[in-house]
């Protein structure tokens, strides 16, 4: 079983900067945990895909249509003619077609961020607690005790304030 | 942001405290909310649900009452959220950070509140679910032509995004939460925060997600408001038939959201003892947001009477006299006074930065915001073209009785709520704190551990 070597960082620009060794040196994915966004990470860590972007315009073209298919359908449906006036009628139906495209484009991205984030957690992660505070936590996972020494040394030299051992994530 | 330097720890414990130390005013005035609501609000709606609407002033030729009044005064109020969080997220400004969660929730709450109008105005509550698009053996659909089905689904939408809006600027808060709390808030945070960690990658989909989010909500917030207007202004009404009615509502809901902000930052600023978070800065800054929306709204109304005054129109000029003159012609004066000229103090910065004036300005424009909505309902209705058709309308017991009530309810829904969600946002008032930075570090000193 993997073994992560976590450490903690009184400020982001050591956690970064020991996020960047970890990475130099040939470990898979280290990550940051901290209180609060960081800027710069993805100088460090590389930059990752937006996929939150196609949910969102998937979800909102969805609704497009699917809002003026529910306003044009039940119409004729049922048809209800008032003033001798179309049954498909076009500026009232747009106002319903906006709306839901706003809707569904709404609940996509929040689908998209779920699913893009891996929440809600089913199992226990890495994690801790002081990083929720003011603290910037760098994880990395190790093979084994030999990878999570060289770890060790490259969090200790960046100037982690304590460094933890803790189960893997499997 | 903050007057003096405070710690990131110190922001935890303030706002860990604000949800778990409870105090008896809070309670008491918990106690009070609730009892108002059930006294004023519950109580004579099943007096009304078993009597009939006629309970309600509501008569022909005026069929709409302070029911829509409050309704319209509700939803506008939730136009605070999305202004202050929303566009305030998108243009970056920083001073948002500190108010924008209970501006958020005053959304949410005040469009709850709003919907529960409806229920109380459309007399058969039991059937509001006709309203929804759904196949049924009446083969019946409802009627999308209809401002009323705008509203249904713009309020709906509205309600849905802002939820979801509050909700998932919560999550990092809430995770922060969940590991300084026992029992069972413990456990309620574990749900609610779903197992953030906030590692690089959380707080990458969060922030687009979050932007997404903004960007979708702004132009929604615009089009409720505008949909509202249109259930008045697609009527063929004198004095409701106009084209500048959309902007009016939007700008009037900002102008109240706005203040009504003001009067919750006071309320929270003093009583959950936020002072070193909410700040005089914040003060300045709303109160220059509202100088402006009342020049707006200002602006607004003199357009309002003039192209009534210039339209020449008999029914225009009745109407509009009606309002200005008639029996509740003292009403508009005190709007007038309310939300154009007081606020013109605002100007003076010195003002802007206190506390308890802005606080009385903030009630003052929102009780002139109610008026105008009342005014916009009991002023155009009674007097519509032939005058055997006139006929006023006063507000009955039980509708004044559910107007206080309505009251009660919103501030019962935000006394719950300033218990449960952080009512400041931990992450983003830390991102305007000076960043930490490493303790000096010598050679002898990086091989400790």
């Amino acid at each position: 079983m993997a073994i992560n070597a976590l450490g903690l960082f009184d400020a982001p620009s050591s956690a970064l900067e020991a996020a960047g060794e970890l990475k130099g040196a040939g470990f898979e994915a280290p990550e940051i945990i901290s209180p609060i966004p960081i800027h710069g990470v993805e100088k460090v860590l590389g930059k990752k895909k937006n996929i939150i972007k196609r949910f969102t315009f998937f979800g909102a073209l969805f609704g497009g249509i699917g809002g003026f298919a529910l306003a044009a359908g039940t119409a004729v449906l049922y048809v209800h003619v008032t003033g001798g006036r179309p049954v498909i009628a076009i500026p009232p139906f747009l106002i319903i077609t906006y709306e839901l495209t706003i809707l569904c484009g709404i609940l996509a991205t929040v689908a998209g961020f779920f699913l893009s984030s891996r929440l809600p957690a089913m199992r226990d992660r890495v994690y801790a607690p002081e990083a929720a505070v003011d603290k910037f936590a760098v994880t990395v996972e190790c093979e084994d005790s030999e990878q999570f020494r060289r770890a060790h040394e490259i969090l200790q030299n960046a100037g982690a304030e304590e460094i933890r051992e803790l189960g893997g994530s499997e | 942001m903050s007057e003096r330097e405070i710690a990131y720890s110190e922001v935890n414990d303030d706002i860990v405290r604000s949800l778990v130390v409870t105090g008896r005013n809070y309670y008491i005035t918990l106690a009070v909310s609730i009892l108002v609501t059930f006294a004023c609000f519950f109580g004579p709606w099943f007096y009304q649900i078993q009597y009939g609407i006629g309970a309600a002033g509501m008569n022909h030729p005026t069929v709409w009452g302070t029911y829509l009044a409050s309704f319209i005064f509700w939803i506008g109020l939730s136009h605070s959220g999305t202004l202050l969080s929303a566009v305030l997220h998108l243009t970056n400004s920083e001073w948002r950070k500190a108010m924008y969660r209970s501006a958020e929730a005053m959304t949410l709450f005040s469009v709850m509140v709003a919907a529960t109008m409806v229920m109380v105005h459309v007399g058969r509550p039991w059937f509001v679910h006709w309203a929804v698009p759904y196949p049924n053996q009446m083969e019946m659909w409802p009627n999308f032509r209809s401002p009323l089905m705008f509203d249904v689904m713009a309020i709906t939408t509205y309600m849905t995004g802002s939820i979801i809006f509050i909700y998932m600027g919560t999550i990092p808060d809430f995770a922060a939460v969940r590991d300084r709390t026992t029992g069972w808030r413990h456990h309620m945070y574990v749900l609610l925060s779903l197992g953030w960690r906030g590692t690089d990658t959380e707080w990458h989909r969060l922030h687009w997600a979050y932007t997404f989010l903004a960007v979708l909500i702004v132009p929604l917030a615009v089009s409720v408001h505008s949909i509202v207007s249109w259930d008045f202004a697609l009527s063929i009404v004198p004095a409701l038939h106009q084209t500048i009615f959309a902007p009016y509502f939007v700008v009037g809901a900002i102008y109240s959201g706005t203040a009504g902000i003001v009067t919750v930052m006071f309320v929270l600023r003093k009583y959950m003892k936020f002072e070193h978070l909410i700040t005089k800065l914040h003060f300045d800054n709303l109160g220059k947001l509202l100088l402006v929306m009342s020049l707006l709204w200002t602006y607004i109304n003199a357009v309002e009477l003039f192209t009534g005054w210039y339209s020449e129109s008999s029914e225009e000029y009745e109407a509009l006299g009606f309002r200005l003159f008639g029996f509740y012609g003292p009403l508009y004066w005190e709007m007038i006074l309310f939300c154009a000229v007081a606020p013109l103090l605002l100007i003076s910065k010195r003002f802007r930065t206190s506390f308890v004036p802005m606080l009385i300005l903030s009630i003052a424009i929102n009780i002139g915001m109610y008026t105008e909505r009342f005014l916009i309902v009991a002023t155009s209705l009674p007097r519509q073209y032939l005058p055997d058709a006139w006929g006023m309308y006063y507000p009955s017991l039980v509708e004044i009785l559910i107007m206080i009530g309505s009251f009660g309810m919103f501030t019962t829904l935000f006394l719950i709520f300033v218990k449960i969600f952080p009512s400041v946002s931990l992450y983003e008032v830390k991102e305007t704190l000076p960043e930490p930075q490493p303790k000096l570090r010598t050679q002898s000193e990086s091989g400790a551990s």
